[in-house]
């Protein structure tokens, strides 16, 4: 909670005048009862119609002021909440963008998108009905026993001992209820996975015919989701009858006690009817508690979850002031292990590997075997948990995220950013002018594909353009990967979708740029001119060498390579 | 005919707009009608709690009236007891409606769920084709969920609602039609106030909406894309465009924030504007005419009423939009359930065991009109045989693969099924002897146990485990921490695409088929797996028919016949070594090695 006052506390002004505007409010529906009474004890009863006049006149001016002081707070109030929301996301994004790959893993992208969504408008909510009607009806309260204990101490001593028992009875029922209702929305969200599944997987469910157990699965959670929900839902609907009765029976003893007392002291009538007048908007009230608490509690969680975020040490600042210096592109790696947080497993153990500048790299193994980590590793992305990395034989802790200026590295899905083709080929380089952004699509052989869009290089692909197929996308990371001139260039797979003489002109390219160049493939075509290949198996390095010393030496590379070469063709057509 | 309403369908969702209200809640009404007692018992205990609201406040007046003599009553404690009576009476009859209501509507939102979920299972697989998945899993989830709370509250919120409108309001005639009359003045204020916010509300809460969408979809993409980011150095310039979206969301929920908060404040304003009015009015009325018919008590009161009446109005226009939604989803969900399930199979033969001779005798088949994706398709695949489906993409391989599992029916010619035509054959039965592996097949959140276990509900441990070794998959699956215990989320994700295949090898042993539909996976599967797959697929397929869409001319090869597909036409047909001397299209394909990309 505290983070949220933290954050409003830029918008101090507009808060504070939000807040006076809502006791300008209160102040005139706390009058107007008053003056009510003035007309008719000073107007109507004694037949003055001046009076009634004036007093009509002053509670016309001061509804006409209430009306604009609430008007007004809604200015200020949004002002304040939809600034504090602004500047919570603001931060956290900036807070995300300098985190490593690793958190914003460990995280996950969808709990980062609820915090940064839902979670800020719930904040904001919360502060705008805290502004404007949460602490309405406790002021109320407040200065409705103040003003009872003003007329009679006795009968508003009840009233007192009657508000604390209501709030624990509420309280208590609403947090029974707000605890039931999170097991509702398990059991919520695990039928609607349910549903999700089934409907996903409907050729499966036919094909296999599991409509019955199909439905027999979904019965059970939605007979489990009917009893959970009629819990919760009974004990939230208790609490309103339960709060009107014991408020009721409070009434029912201020009139008992107010009648002892008419008879035994001096008492005035007047004092009890007015006791009496406040527990009743008391009680009127009230009804806003069960959606204060509601609000509070759900506010808190999304305070606690923007914390989370807000509250973590960024790992992967980006230090623009650091000198920038050009690498050549030796890269060593010195009995590198990696394994990831929470997971005992080694990813890679003692990897040891010596590349010079402009050297060529292949990299072959099976699924799961650490080629993807290891390319990760070199760009700072991930960090090696022993043994170290040196980059033109510095060590890589010292170039820091720095390394990245000329590092890139080609995912295997091809991950583009929506826009123009244009766009995304300057994506990592923004001073590339059109003919240089054509010079690497005709390198990554994707120019004259380019040419037979409507927009040529203008147009737009992903949700709301043209799809790409998946080469094409490989096509356009790599053309991307280039035109920021990288020194190192890792390919995790990157050339998977293309064909075999496309890949081969790819590659060649590549060639000519004289990079560092780490290939991760599944073809020994595509790796046989390596300086060396490296074969990955669970994280280890098990053979090493050129194509023709593999061929010699290992078993297995011979045996791939024998039943690729079979193949020979692909007859595919994605 | 089908395809025509399904067309409707999807064009309907964009716009939910309330058609049939009427029919829509005597559908409703259908699954409440069970418990029609119950349901007369809430009614009336929601009418005895308005009742009792009324009586409450009243005997407290009368009880300050007693006590300060201006009224006498035989006993001052009997009264008070009275009002006890009166005050448990009224918690009692609420809670009690509740109660009751709670559990009519979850019965019957229990009911709607089975009977939508059952439904749609039954809808035939060109209903799934031609809806987006999206919004078939929100009209089953969002929308039902909508119905539900609304059946929860609504009902007894509107009655109540009603009741003490109408009772606030005939009091108020009874005590005075004129200041009656001054009371009801504010009504269209009230109405021209509201429409004047709502039409501003209703557009920034769009453009609210809006601008939050376009910041997710931009959050998305740097979140997934976040090592993109990273590897281009490009923070400070994708925080500078958030910044800037963000800027856009802050003025749009600004505007849409101030305008909905004039709502509550518009609502007070009036209150204390009719307060003034009839006070100020009837005041004026009570001298200066010297009525008789309005006192200075009537006046009192009406203050009161005058707040009673404008709180249900209030109520009833916010539960009117709940309950709209909520009939607009329940629509939604309806038209599910009047979409037309697969055919009835009365008549239809069952085969309990079969040879796998398969024959097309001038097969063809559009999905929709004009557009043949199937055209004159004959051939004769006989038992154990392995055809091979070559061709480019739409050429039809799927569609013949989808003919098989009876996913769709053909519209001319006749499949034949050991001699026997398939359309008098029931789904069932042919699906029982049918494996399929396809490459889009989708696994489910639960064990890899389970998730082979689906190929044969009734299979032991044992067997699941038997078959994954059979399949070359128990060394991938005994290698994860949990090992056959191991869950699967989010369709499978964590584990690589040749592994998914090799689980459905699995599968599909486990069903143990008489005939096989394969596609082999196109993606990259590193060639350890991939010869794995083969080798588990080789095993798969002794002494079954089978037909897979190739791609890997190993696997063409081997087949006893290639059917060679080019829209939707048998072009060639024959075995690799027949296509080759022939120098068609396939031997030009292999020869040339164009791949389709």
């Amino acid at each position: 909670m505290k983070v949220i006052f933290k954050y409003a506390d830029t918008y101090r002004k507009a808060m504070i005048i939000a807040l006076l505007l809502m006791m300008v409010e209160l102040v005139v529906e706390l009058v107007q009862p008053i003056i009510m009474a003035k007309i008719i004890d000073e107007g109507i009863v004694v037949q003055n119609l001046q009076a009634v006049y004036v007093y009509g006149a002053i509670l016309l001016v001061i509804t006409a002021l209430a009306f604009a002081a609430g008007i007004m707070s809604s200015y200020f109030a949004a002002e304040v909440s939809q600034g504090t929301g602004y500047d919570m996301r603001n931060e956290m994004f900036h807070k995300l963008q300098m985190f490593s790959v690793m958190k914003v893993q460990q995280f996950s992208t969808s709990t980062l998108l609820t915090r940064m969504t839902n979670d800020v408008v719930q904040v904001q909510n919360l502060l705008f009905a805290f502004m404007r009607i949460m602490l309405r009806a406790p002021l109320f309260i407040i200065f409705g026993i103040v003003m009872s204990f003003t007329l009679n101490v006795s009968l508003a001593l009840i009233l007192l001992a009657t508000i604390p028992l209501l709030f624990v009875v509420m309280f208590l029922l609403m947090i029974k209820g707000m605890k039931l209702f999170n097991q509702v929305q398990i059991k919520i969200d695990q039928l609607n996975s349910i549903i999700r599944e089934n409907l996903l997987a409907i050729k499966l469910v036919k094909a296999f015919h599991r409509m019955t157990f199909a439905s027999k699965r979904f019965s059970q959670a939605n007979s489990e989701l009917r009893d959970k929900n009629k819990q919760a839902l009974w004990v939230m609907e208790l609490v309103m009858p339960i709060v009107m009765l014991i408020m009721n029976i409070a009434m029912i003893a201020l009139l008992a006690f107010g009648s002892i007392q008419l008879e035994t002291t001096s008492a005035q009538a007047g004092e009890i009817v007015g006791v009496i007048n406040y527990a009743t908007r008391m009680l009127a009230s009230f009804g806003v508690f069960s959606f204060l608490i509601m609000n509070v509690s759900r506010g808190r969680t999304s305070a606690q979850r923007i914390n989370e975020i807000l509250t973590q040490t960024v790992d992967d600042e980006v230090d623009e002031r650091r000198e920038k210096e050009k690498i050549n592109g030796d890269v060593t790696f010195e009995r590198v292990s990696f394994h990831y947080p929470n997971m005992k497993r080694n990813v890679l153990e003692n990897i040891d590997l010596q590349v010079k500048a402009g050297e060529k790299i292949g990299i072959l193994g099976e699924t799961g075997s650490g080629k993807t980590t290891l390319l990760h590793l070199i760009p700072y992305l991930y960090h090696t948990t022993k043994g170290t990395i040196y980059i033109d034989g510095k060590e890589i802790d010292q170039v820091g995220n720095n390394v990245r200026h000329d590092v890139t590295l080609v995912p295997q899905e091809g991950f583009l950013f929506s826009g123009t083709i244009l766009e995304n080929i300057r994506w990592g380089n923004e001073h590339l002018n059109h003919k240089q952004a054509e010079k690497v699509a005709k390198e990554a052989q994707l120019h004259d594909f380019i040419m037979t869009l409507p927009n040529k290089y203008e147009t737009r692909i992903g949700q709301r353009g043209v799809n790409l197929s998946g080469g094409q996308k490989q096509r356009l990371s790599i053309a991307r990967a280039i035109a920021d001139a990288p020194r190192i260039l890792l390919l995790d797979d990157s050339t998977s979708a293309l064909d075999t003489t496309t890949e081969s002109h790819v590659l060649q390219a590549i060639k000519k740029r004289k990079c560092t160049t780490f290939i991760v493939s599944q073809k020994i075509s595509s790796v046989k001119d390596a300086n060396q290949i490296m074969l990955l198996e669970r994280g280890k390095i098990v053979e090493k060498g050129t194509h023709q010393e593999l061929l010699a030496s290992s078993a297995l590379y011979r045996k791939i390579s024998e039943t690729q070469e079979r193949e020979g063709v692909q007859l595919d057509d994605e | 005919m089908m395809n025509k309403r399904v067309r409707n369908l999807s064009a309907d969702l964009k716009k939910p707009k309330v058609k049939n209200v009427h029919e829509t809640l005597r559908r409703i009404w259908q699954y409440v009608k069970a418990d029609k007692m119950m349901f007369l018992l809430v009614v009336i205990m929601v009418f005895f709690s308005a009742v009792l609201s009324l009586l409450g406040p009243y005997f407290i007046g009368v009880a300050v009236d007693v006590m300060t003599g201006t009224l006498s009553f035989f006993s001052f404690k009997l009264l008070l007891i009275l009002l006890l009576g009166i005050f448990i009476l009224q918690s009692v009859t609420i809670a009690l409606q509740n109660y009751w209501m709670i559990g009519i509507s979850q019965k019957a939102v229990f009911a709607l769920r089975r009977d939508l979920f059952g439904h749609v299972l039954h809808l035939p697989t060109s209903f799934f084709q031609q809806t987006e998945s999206g919004d078939l899993i929100s009209r089953l989830t969002n929308d039902v969920e909508n119905i539900s709370r609304t059946l929860n509250s609504a009902i007894i919120q509107v009655t109540t609602s009603i009741l003490t409108l109408v009772g606030t309001l005939a009091v108020m005639i009874w005590l005075s039609p004129l200041l009656t009359l001054l009371t009801v003045t504010i009504v269209p204020i009230m109405y021209m106030g509201m429409k004047w916010i709502t039409k501003r509300t209703n557009y920034y809460f769009k453009e609210r909406q809006k601008e939050l969408g376009n910041m997710t979809g931009f959050l998305e993409e740097t979140l997934s894309g976040h090592s993109m980011v990273k590897l281009f150095h490009q923070e400070k310039r994708v925080i500078d465009e958030y910044q800037q979206r963000n800027e856009k969301l802050r003025r749009a929920g600004y505007w849409a924030q101030v305008y909905s908060g004039f709502i509550p404040k518009l609502m007070n304003g009036l209150n204390n504007f009719a307060f003034a009015i009839i006070v100020g009015i009837g005041g004026w009325i009570v001298l200066a005419t010297n009525s008789t018919t309005i006192t200075i008590g009537i006046i009192v009161t009406f203050t009161t009423y005058a707040r009673q009446f404008t709180r249900p109005l209030n109520d009833l226009a916010n539960e009117f939009n709940m309950v709209l939604s909520a009939i607009a989803g329940a629509e939604r969900a309806f038209e599910l359930i009047d979409q037309d399930t697969e055919a009835k199979e009365e008549g239809k033969q069952a085969l309990s065991t079969i040879q796998g001779d398969i024959e097309f005798k001038d097969v063809s088949f559009s999905y929709k009109d004009n557009e043949h994706v199937l055209q004159s398709i004959s051939f004769h695949a006989k038992p154990g045989q392995m055809i091979a489906l070559v061709g480019p993409t739409g050429a039809g391989k799927t569609t013949i693969l989808s003919l098989l599992t009876r996913f769709f029916q053909e519209q001319a010619g006749e499949i034949l099924l050991d001699g026997q035509p398939m359309k008098q054959l029931t789904n069932q039965s042919i699906r029982s002897h049918l494996g399929i592996v396809l490459q889009d097949t989708y696994l489910f959140d639960t064990t890899i146990r389970e998730n082979i276990r689906y190929g044969k509900l009734s299979a032991t441990d044992q067997e699941v485990e038997d078959a994954a070794k059979l399949a070359n998959a128990a060394s991938f699956i005994e290698r994860l921490p949990n090992k056959y215990d191991t869950v699967l989320e989010g369709n499978g994700q964590g584990i690589s695409q040749g592994q998914r295949q090799l689980l459905m090898i699995a599968r599909a042993m486990l069903s143990n088929p008489s005939l096989l539909l394969l596609d082999e996976a196109t993606s990259s599967i590193d060639t350890i797996t991939e010869l794995k797959i083969t080798d588990a697929l080789e095993k798969l397929m002794q002494g079954k028919t089978s037909f897979v869409i190739a791609h890997r001319l190993n696997t063409i090869e081997k087949a006893d016949m290639i059917l060679v597909l080019k829209d939707g036409k048998i072009i060639e047909k024959g075995t690799h070594s027949i296509l080759m001397k022939e120098k068609g299209f396939y031997a030009n394909l292999i020869e040339t090695q164009t791949v389709y990309e």
